[in-house]
């Protein structure tokens, strides 16, 4: 074991990373638990008000349906992307020219900014003027549900969302992919074990660390999703697209609503925590 | 790579020079203004503050865009918490009352000429609000409007129609002007499912948001009844559709459906009057709402406001351009350009004087509709409620059809809450 030549040496060379961490960590967090017990609008003195912003939005709702949707959005995404990416890794596992052309334009889209993509698809989507609703009038069909009904709108952002992070998933399973050894697989095929076998008894079990770390990226970005919404249906029809990050900004930024949005924000931390914390835990009982 | 100390201290001289020049230039006390347009309105704006900055040599008015009346407001709010409020600029109607209480905006009754202004009550703080004269004026009406019916003479002609007086004639003509899809798809009305045309409404049902007491009750049973007649066009007459996308999205969506003939009649702002005659291929008529129990409207757009917190050199410079806009002149132009009401008593005569009127009816018809004009309550929740709060109600009822009295009890719960 190394030790220090100074006591002091460690604390010089952790003060970096643990400066920015309270800068920009801990101490926003700090600041909106503090906050959350307040009634503040910026511009008028905050008055405290006790547990009375919690008891607001648990009361009203609104914590349990931002989560619920949440959650379901979030679902939707890690399924999305680590089954397609899973799938697409599979079928692209081979040398060529083409197979590199198409493992490059699928992973393409994960390179462009979430505003470029959100107003690529607006411009398809868009209940008016985007292509599909011409083409669908073309055809006859005089409307079709997709970014304006509340039923609906949430699985469309979640499939512009899988779009743009599939190429992702797919680059990590096929490093995945890659890292299995050779032999294993063929050992496999000489004992007769087809192919869904060998993805399930092979594959799939060495494939589990990339795959739990695919979906823990994909937990994350889809709970850290905010310009699709904010680009395509600002949080509507009804609220149906409000998801967490997008519900803080609009109470603080849009209705100035300093002690709801705070609350907001340590119930959105509470949930991460819990989520990280179960994914942690299942992750370390199957190592 | 090292950075001299000489060449930082240049560096910082001629960073301090710049801001120096920002708040004067070429001698001229520099106003910022934040505006919230684009297309032909920003153009009218442009082109007046250009006027003024060439006209004379005190003062100097720098225009800044700042996204839709929604982000403007919301960074105006944060800049002013930040302590770096530009010098003025126009917000909201409804918003006014909680910014003036914040005591964030400059009284402007003591700046000269300030209370001969000769404004259209209707349009100006102290008929627009309840009690709004026994509140210092820390606003100037600038765009303003109200909600107007847009119906297509022709069609009105070859289907018989007159224009709609009431809730029920509105109906039967929605349903005459209806076109299935088999016969080319074409929606009788339509309107933006936004709390400005709700709560038309629910005045013209005899209604009101806020009671005097200033007990929120957002119309009672006459807010249930405008919610209900909403639901009734779209879910069981189903001759109205609720145009797609949030805020103004949906305004531009009941627009575009109304040019391309897609909707028989609409209901929008006068200030898309010039935008909507310059491109209709057909005759456009204005007409009063209809009423209910009464006739009824609300005034809409938005007033000029000047930020307290900024050094007096800069408010003088705004006062100077805002009063200039007071003229008739520009006051002319701007309407007239845009479509928005003229704000004072001289320049709405002037128009009338020189035959404006005759040869633009539908002008004339905005301006009239002011008699039903209904003022705001002086509520500092009443942005809060509309944006927070009715507005998504309204939509999730309207889209999915849920009770309209569920909806507004819910309403009025989430009305009571801290904020």
């Amino acid at each position: 074991m190394m030790r220090p030549r100074k006591w002091s040496d460690p604390g010089w060379m952790l003060a970096p990373t643990t400066i920015l961490l309270i800068v920009f960590f801990i101490a926003p967090i700090g600041i909106a638990v503090y906050q959350s017990f307040f009634s503040w609008d910026l511009l008028t003195p905050p008055k405290a008000v006790g547990g009375a912003n919690y008891l607001a939005i648990f009361k009203s709702g609104e914590l349990l349906r931002v989560t619920g949707r949440t959650l379901f959005f979030s679902a939707m995404v890690v399924t999305g992307a680590m089954s397609i990416g899973l799938a697409l890794a599979l079928l692209l596992n081979r040398r060529g020219l083409w197979f590199s052309f198409v493992r490059s334009a699928v992973f393409s889209a994960y390179v462009v900014s979430w505003v470029a993509v959100a107003l690529l698809w607006l411009w398809i989507l868009d209940p008016d003027r985007g292509i599909v609703a011409k083409g669908l009038h073309v055809a006859g069909v005089s409307s079709v549900k997709l970014l304006n009904h509340p039923d609906t709108v949430l699985p469309v952002l979640a499939g512009v969302t899988v779009w743009k992070i599939t190429g992702y998933a797919m680059i990590m399973f096929l490093t995945g992919l890659q890292a299995i050894p050779n032999e294993v697989i063929e050992a496999a095929r000489l004992d007769g074990a087809g192919a869904w076998s060998r993805f399930r008894f092979i594959i799939w079990p060495m494939l589990r660390p990339t795959g739990t770390f695919v979906g823990t990226t994909s937990l994350v970005i889809s709970f850290q999703a905010f310009d699709v919404v904010r680009v395509m249906t600002q949080g509507g029809p009804a609220r149906a697209s409000t998801l967490f990050v997008y519900a803080i900004y609009e109470s603080i930024f849009m209705n100035l609503r300093v002690g709801t949005a705070s609350a907001l924000t340590v119930a959105f931390f509470v949930v991460l925590l819990s989520l990280s914390w179960l994914q942690i835990r299942a992750w370390r009982q199957k190592a | 790579m090292t950075v001299s100390r000489r060449a930082l201290i240049a560096g910082l001289g001629s960073s301090a020079l710049l801001a120096c020049k920002k708040k004067a230039i070429g001698g001229r006390q520099v106003a910022r203004l934040w505006f919230c347009y684009g297309g032909n309105n920003r153009v009218v704006l442009l082109d007046l503050v250009n006027k003024f900055n060439e006209l004379q040599s005190k003062a100097f008015v720098e225009p800044v865009f700042q996204g839709d009346y929604f982000e403007s407001l919301a960074k105006l709010r944060t800049a002013i918490a930040a302590g770096v409020p530009p010098t003025f600029s126009h917000v909201l109607g409804e918003v006014i009352p909680y910014l003036s209480t914040a005591g964030v905006l400059e009284p402007l009754d003591d700046y000269p000429g300030a209370r001969n202004l000769d404004f259209v009550k209707a349009l100006a703080q102290h008929g627009a609000f309840e009690n709004g004269d026994k509140h210092a004026m820390v606003a100037l009406p600038f765009n303003r409007s109200t909600p107007i019916m847009y119906t297509r003479k022709d069609m009105m002609d070859e289907y018989r129609l007159r224009a709609p007086q009431t809730w029920d004639e509105l109906l039967s003509a929605a349903k005459r002007l209806y076109r299935s899809k088999q016969d080319g798809l074409r929606w009788g009305f339509e309107v933006p499912i936004d709390w400005w045309f709700w709560l038309a409404m629910v005045g013209q049902a005899g209604g009101r948001v806020i009671e005097p007491s200033g007990r929120i009750t957002l119309g009672g049973d006459a807010g249930v009844k405008a919610l209900k007649f909403w639901q009734s066009l779209v879910h069981e007459h189903k001759v109205m559709r609720p145009p797609p996308g949030r805020d103004f999205n949906a305004w531009d969506a009941a627009n575009t459906d109304f040019l391309a003939g897609r909707a028989g009649i609409t209901w929008t702002s006068t200030a898309y009057l010039r935008y909507i005659e310059k491109n209709a291929k057909f005759p456009v008529v204005t007409c009063p709402l209809p009423g209910d129990v009464k006739r009824s409207v609300p005034t809409g757009g938005t007033f000029f406001v000047m930020l307290k917190d900024v050094p007096q050199a800069e408010k003088v410079a705004a006062w100077s351009f805002l009063k200039w806009m007071c003229e008739p002149e520009q006051t002319i132009e701007w309407a007239t350009r845009t479509g928005y009401l003229p704000v004072t008593n001289t320049a709405i005569n002037r128009l009338r004087e020189s035959g404006y009127y005759d040869k633009h009816p539908n002008d004339w018809v905005a301006y009239e509709q002011l008699e039903h004009a209904d003022p705001w309550p002086w509520s500092t929740t009443l942005f809060r409620i509309e944006r927070d709060i009715v507005n998504p109600q309204l939509e999730d009822a309207i889209l999915t059809n849920r009770s309209a009295v569920d909806t507004l009890r819910e309403a009025r719960e989430e009305a009571e809450e801290p904020s």
